[in-house]
């Protein structure tokens, strides 16, 4: 699996990790992650920790989810990014509109 | 009595006497040997080690040889009428000659068996004597095993305190620290079932894992799924790993843990106030399989003021001086009285105090974690590769586009090159811009506009994936140069599809808006970006920059 999601026990937590390639082939798997995320307004933790190649694709996805998810969520953190995706990220000009750790 | 058929030698050591060959010529007579050796008393000394059940005879024995025979294995003959010298209470074995048949017999059957005895005696001494040094060797080859298992053990972490106490000699609780390369560290703390060499082999496998994992700076919900299935595989039905996983992240601001068994890790301020416990959540490592195996990791939010305790059972089962148990409250109390982390020191001299001379129970372990900025640095590789210039060009048709995952091929055959490896990322997402854009909108027609909404950008890619699968003609051409004098890459990418009108709003595009982002990160990442024959063809050059 190429999208792992994981919601925590209490509901308050979601993470959603992504290995190898981010890029449209993951378009409705990583819809699904994010799909139910219970009543408990969680905390979005997109881990890219894993996540060797993206394109602009995945840019477009992490916004229709932001989009999707605006007010039903505490915040969407982009955690674990490697140097070459943290530069890639600022450039979109993205810590605008999410949390990049 | 003893049969003729028992086959034994005595040696006698006699003074040539005329008692000394009256004993012998008796003795043959019976036939109770096989054979008897006879030898000068001169040659008997105290230090001689008998090879057979020996008779000393002799009608004036020397002092020497009242002393040294005083040994159940010889036998000394005297006369009946030899007088032992005054105010010695001589408590060693004699027969005195001449002496009748059946008690010259039973005497000698004593001897042979006291010799028999004693020679097994020896025998076991010497191999329990070869057995130790064996165990003590073969000790000493595992824990240079162990030290080399755990050499890269980052206990040196500025801001993590340790405390180890095995009540063997080998340790069934295991203590890693261990950075990862995006800043973050991890820090495990196991305790097998058991303590002393069993359970310490266990620590093996974990380890080696622990380390290629963190090196890797994989999540910790994998790194238990991979520990758990390690030992699932290993550990005899009877045994398994309780242990807390815990990472904290380069900020220090987010600590993400896994408990399986292990008592309640404490976080607490360095003010002293107990902030949360970290309970088991989960069963230990190495009982369910896979399968029912549960990976869900928590998360909490840390502050650089925040600590947390970890420790193995053997803190709060330790037994005190009067045999009572130390016990969770009284920890959280000690972490209060020293809530500063350099108060370790202390911390432990309370706890030691509280054992007094107990004997410890268990192995003992206990870490102090502040959750600081982690300030590990990334590993700066700034070496000169070494790189031979290179040209790079094909040609895909349907049947290629249709099969191969073109970018991710040709990336992954660049990034075999030492000089471009660490780029990679960067080069997979500048190829993969340019390409789709003259697969998407050269061959396959597909209109951006379509990617507005979030249904719509799901339909994009399906109707990407139904076009490409019926495509039969039209072709992409890729070609790469690289300069290696000057670190420059030059792609150009070539359809043979429609033209293709470059949007013009470019560079004040709606950052939220899921599309036209590609050309924008093309324009900042790449130079000298060329669009030639009415969008058909695109050019750029990429100057690697200083590893990222």
């Amino acid at each position: 699996m190429s999208v792992i999601r994981h919601l925590s026990n209490d509901g308050k937590e979601l993470t959603i990790s992504i290995h190898g390639k981010f890029d449209f082939n993951l378009v409705n798997d990583f819809r699904r992650a994010y799909s139910s995320i219970g009543d408990e307004k969680p905390l979005v933790y997109i881990d890219l920790r894993e996540t060797e190649y993206l394109d602009s694709s995945a840019l477009g996805m992490l916004l229709n989810m932001r989009k999707a998810l605006s007010d039903n969520v505490r915040g969407i953190h982009i955690i674990n990014c490697r140097p070459e995706v943290k530069n890639i990220l600022d450039i979109s000009r993205f810590d605008k509109l999410f949390t990049i750790e | 009595m003893l049969k003729p058929s028992q086959q034994y030698v005595i040696d006698v050591y006699h003074d040539d006497s005329a008692m000394a060959h009256a004993l012998v010529s008796t003795i043959k007579q019976l036939r109770l040997t096989k054979r008897i050796r006879e030898h000068a008393i001169e040659r008997w000394h105290a230090q001689l080690q008998p090879t057979h059940t020996t008779l000393v005879v002799t009608e004036q024995p020397t002092l020497e040889l009242l002393v040294a025979l005083n040994c159940p294995q010889q036998l000394l003959v005297i006369p009946q009428t030899y007088k032992f010298p005054r105010h010695r209470h001589w408590q060693g074995d004699y027969l005195r000659w001449p002496a009748r048949v059946p008690e010259l017999m039973h005497r000698l059957q004593l001897t042979v068996s006291n010799f028999n005895m004693q020679r097994q005696l020896s025998a076991v001494r010497e191999s329990l004597v070869w057995h130790t040094q064996r165990v003590e060797r073969e000790y000493e080859l595992i824990e240079h095993i162990f030290r080399n298992a755990l050499s890269r053990n980052f206990l040196e972490y500025q801001h993590i305190r340790t405390l180890v106490a095995p009540a063997a000699k080998f340790n069934g609780d295991l203590c890693l620290v261990a950075p990862g390369p995006l800043g973050n560290l991890y820090v495990m703390l196991a305790d097998f079932t058991g303590h002393g060499l069993a359970p310490a082999t266990g620590a093996l496998p974990l380890s080696q894992a622990f380390f290629a994992m963190a090196d890797r700076s994989v999540a910790i919900a994998e790194m238990v799924t991979e520990f758990n299935y390690r030992l699932h595989h290993l550990l005899p039905h009877e045994m398994f790993c309780a242990c807390i996983v815990l990472e904290l992240s380069a900020n220090g601001e987010r600590l993400s843990y896994w408990n399986g068994g292990m008592p309640p890790a404490i976080v607490y301020s360095t003010t002293g106030e107990i902030k949360h416990q970290l309970h088991a959540q989960h069963l230990a490592l190495g009982v369910l399989s896979n399968d029912e195996f549960d990976q869900q990791v928590s998360t909490i939010k840390t502050t650089s003021t925040d600590c947390i305790a970890l420790y193995t059972d053997g803190v709060i089962e330790m037994l005190g001086q009067n045999r009572e148990f130390f016990g969770l409250d009284a920890l959280q109390a000690l972490l209060q009285k020293y809530p500063n982390p350099t108060q370790f020191e202390q911390l432990v001299a309370s706890l030691e105090k509280f054992r007094g001379t107990q004997p410890l129970q268990d192995d003992l372990s206990l870490a102090v974690l502040q959750c600081c900025p982690t300030g590990l640095a990334l590993p700066e590789v700034q070496t000169e590769l070494q790189s031979l210039p290179f040209t790079f060009a094909t040609e895909l048709h349907p049947v290629d586009l249709q099969r191969v995952d073109v970018v991710s091929t040709i990336v992954g055959l660049l990034s075999r090159l030492p000089a471009l490896h660490g780029h990679r990322t960067t080069l997979y997402l500048l190829l993969a811009e340019v390409y789709n854009n003259a697969l998407e909108h050269g061959l396959l027609r597909l209109d951006s506009r379509m990617k507005n909404d979030p249904e719509g950008f799901a339909y994009y890619y399906q109707l990407r994936a139904e076009r490409l699968a019926a495509l039969t003609s039209g072709s992409v051409t890729i070609a790469l140069t690289y300069d290696h004098s000057r670190h420059y890459l030059t792609c150009c990418v070539r359809n043979s599809g429609a033209s293709w009108q470059l949007p013009e709003q470019l560079g004040t595009f709606d950052q939220s808006q899921p599309y036209g982002r590609g050309l924008e990160l093309l324009q900042q990442l790449a130079e000298r970006l060329e669009w030639r024959d009415e969008g058909r063809e695109i050019e750029f050059g990429y100057q690697l920059p200083p590893r990222l």
